[in-house]
């Protein structure tokens, strides 16, 4: 998977590409809209991470750009002007998702994976992890063929776990996947624990959970 | 003042007619004439004539030898002339013809002067309300007319607009200047509006994506930290705080500018607000936070209300009330929201059984960072939102509170506002 940041904040794509590039994503970064529009016209990208607010211009120029090729590339536009109309212009310029900066990485992993499967059709349909199956289809998760019967939300906060396995995810980040980006200060109550611990116990039944790791006073953690 | 000199003119008109007479009369005058009067009539040695109408008489006497000789005097007098009493403008003149004095007196009578005043008033009055009828009239054409540009002046650029963005720079077609200067002068205050508001927009944007920029670097920053194994206890603790203190201050800008855009008009309103839909969004998302607490929560919307508004903001308006029902709340306590109709206004009223505030505390809620109790979370933002985005629809807000009894927030909407 080939990925184009556009970010002028050079410090900001840094961390972006590092992580993208420890998940297995090929980057390139461009600082502005006449640099992106050269890398997307020379080489071949399968999404299209778009910062709006650009030194030479606004990335909504480059979005009607590479909508008007025959490009099928992917675009999430990452902004800090989080005004309800950008975000409808967005999309309807032919963007296929949005995110407001600040944004976590595991979020942004998260967008991206989901656009991948999109792209591949939704044929990655399976994430497999320690003997259990989630199928993202139908929010379904089976061990070793024996069904298991998650909430939504549980659902939700393990996959989000599992495809970011190996790193820590914070009960913020947990929060925001589960809620979106809700306005309330100090939001992240103890309620997240509760369906993590009602998930633990769920899979618990099935099999010894040491790889599901609880990080004293930060979050979660799965290892592989 | 008219009337008096309507008199005057009168009564001069009458000295005047009465002294050509008495000049007609003295002027005809000889011995066998004044003996013709004087014989008639001799007992009282006076010859009287009247008209038959006895508007009009003439008179006249003989007077004693030695009587004093007036010249010409006009007295109003009453005589009696054939068993009829009348006011009578008299001229009296004294004279002396052959030696003896003799007094002539001619009358003319009031009434008839009155009946000419009054008649003449009556006409001057009728005469005055028709021109006063008449400028009118054209007075009120003539200032509509006028008036005209400066009326449409009030109604195209003052009343009808909203916001500057939708106003119209086209002149107001006139001659007059005062108008035509007007019209400029209220373009350009407009554009100086509409620059402020673009000003104020542009500073958001840039206020946005020049705090939130960072925020986003050290949040990714932070985060990518986390992951290093070798870290201690300590130090991902650290970390894990500063990520909560990132956190609350993206939300307190993302808050404020929330806010910023409210009041600067950036929100559309073209959508229909449908509340129970909302409602049943919002429980879904806080029922875990509901169940934490025990809350029995009570939703009982009898009516359809469909408004038109904007519906992000509605419903950040509803979380935050909603948010504020449970954190207050007492453990196992309750919400009730309710609707209804009072004094032509629907209402919505969400009542919890918390903590509650006297009443000084509830003046202060609506403002921007204030927290009643210190160790209250949050940093006061919620209901200064919830404010605006009430102002921004149009939506009253009451508020009623006991202490240690529970809080309730109405909302109330005019009847008009529905949508059919």
């Amino acid at each position: 998977m080939n990925i184009l940041v556009v970010e002028d904040h050079q410090e900001l794509a840094n961390e972006v590409i590092d992580y993208l590039s420890k998940n297995g994503y090929v980057c390139k970064w461009a600082n502005s809209c006449s640099a992106a529009l050269e890398e997307i016209n020379s080489n071949d990208f399968d999404i299209l991470l778009l910062d709006l607010g650009l030194p030479d211009g606004s990335g909504f120029d480059v979005l009607k750009e590479v909508r008007k090729t025959q490009s099928k590339m992917a675009v999430i536009i990452l902004t800090a002007r989080g005004e309800l109309d950008d975000r409808i212009n967005g999309l309807q310029l032919g963007a296929d998702d949005y995110l407001t900066k600040p944004f976590a990485l595991t979020e942004l992993g998260a967008r991206i994976y989901a656009i991948v499967r999109r792209i591949h059709g939704f044929m990655v349909n399976d994430l497999n992890i320690h003997g259990f199956s989630l199928q993202l289809q139908d929010y379904k998760l089976s061990y070793n063929g024996i069904p298991v019967n998650l909430t939504k939300k549980e659902f939700d906060i393990f996959q989000y776990l599992v495809l970011n396995k190996n790193r820590v995810i914070t009960r913020l980040q947990l929060t925001e996947h589960i809620w979106g980006d809700i306005l309330e200060v100090n939001s992240d109550s103890n309620f997240i624990d509760v369906h993590v611990r009602n998930l633990r116990k769920k899979l618990d039944k099935h099999t010894s959970l040491e790889w599901f790791e609880t990080v004293r006073n930060v979050g979660y953690r799965i290892n592989v | 003042m008219l009337p008096v000199l309507i008199e005057k003119v009168v009564y001069k008109h009458i000295n005047t007619s009465l002294l050509e007479k008495k000049e007609k009369f003295i002027c005809n005058l000889d011995k066998q004439e004044i003996n013709d009067f004087i014989v008639r009539n001799d007992a009282t040695e006076t010859y009287s004539s009247f008209s038959t109408l006895h508007s009009e008489f003439l008179q006249l006497s003989r007077l004693p030898k030695n009587a004093l000789i007036n010249k010409t005097i006009f007295i109003t007098e009453p005589r009696i002339i054939e068993e009829e009493r009348n006011d009578y403008m008299i001229l009296q003149y004294d004279f002396i013809y052959e030696k003896t004095a003799y007094r002539l007196e001619i009358g003319n009578s009031l009434s008839e002067i009155k009946e000419l005043t009054f008649t003449i008033r009556f006409f001057i009055l009728i005469v005055l309300f028709i021109i006063l009828a008449v400028t009118f009239l054209m007075d009120t054409f003539y200032i509509e007319y006028l008036l005209k540009p400066f009326n449409k002046i009030i109604d195209t650029k003052i009343r009808r607009v909203n916001e500057p963005d939708t106003f119209d720079h086209t002149p107001i077609n006139t001659h007059s200047t005062d108008f035509q200067e007007l019209d400029t002068v209220l373009n350009q205050m407009m554009d100086r509006i509409s620059e402020l508001f673009n000003k104020e927009r542009q500073f958001i944007a840039n206020v946005s994506h020049e705090l939130l920029t960072p925020i986003a670097l050290l949040k990714n920053k932070f985060e990518n930290l986390l992951q290093n194994d070798s870290l201690n206890d300590n130090a991902v603790d650290k970390i894990a705080s500063s990520l909560r203190t990132l956190d609350m201050l993206k939300k307190v800008i993302n808050n404020l500018l929330l806010i910023s855009r409210i009041e600067n008009n950036q929100y559309e309103t073209n959508e229909t607000i449908d509340l129970k839909e909302i409602f049943s969004n919002l429980i879904e998302d806080l029922k875990d936070r509901m169940d934490e607490k025990g809350l029995i929560l009570t939703l009982n919307l009898q009516y359809n209300f469909p408004f038109i508004g904007n519906k992000t903001l509605i419903h950040i308006l509803l979380y935050n009330l909603m948010v504020n029902a449970i954190k207050y709340n007492r453990k196992n306590g309750s919400i009730i929201i309710s609707d209804g109709f009072l004094k032509e206004k629907y209402y919505l009223s969400i009542s919890d059984t918390g903590i509650g505030m006297d009443e000084s505390q509830v003046s202060q809620i609506f403002n921007r960072f204030t927290r009643i109790n210190a160790d209250q979370e949050g940093q006061g933002l919620g209901l200064a939102i919830v404010n605006s985005i009430a102002r921004f629809h149009h939506i009253d807000i009451e508020v009623t509170s006991v202490p240690n009894e529970g809080t309730t927030f109405t909302l109330l909407l005019s009847n008009n506002r529905k949508l059919n």
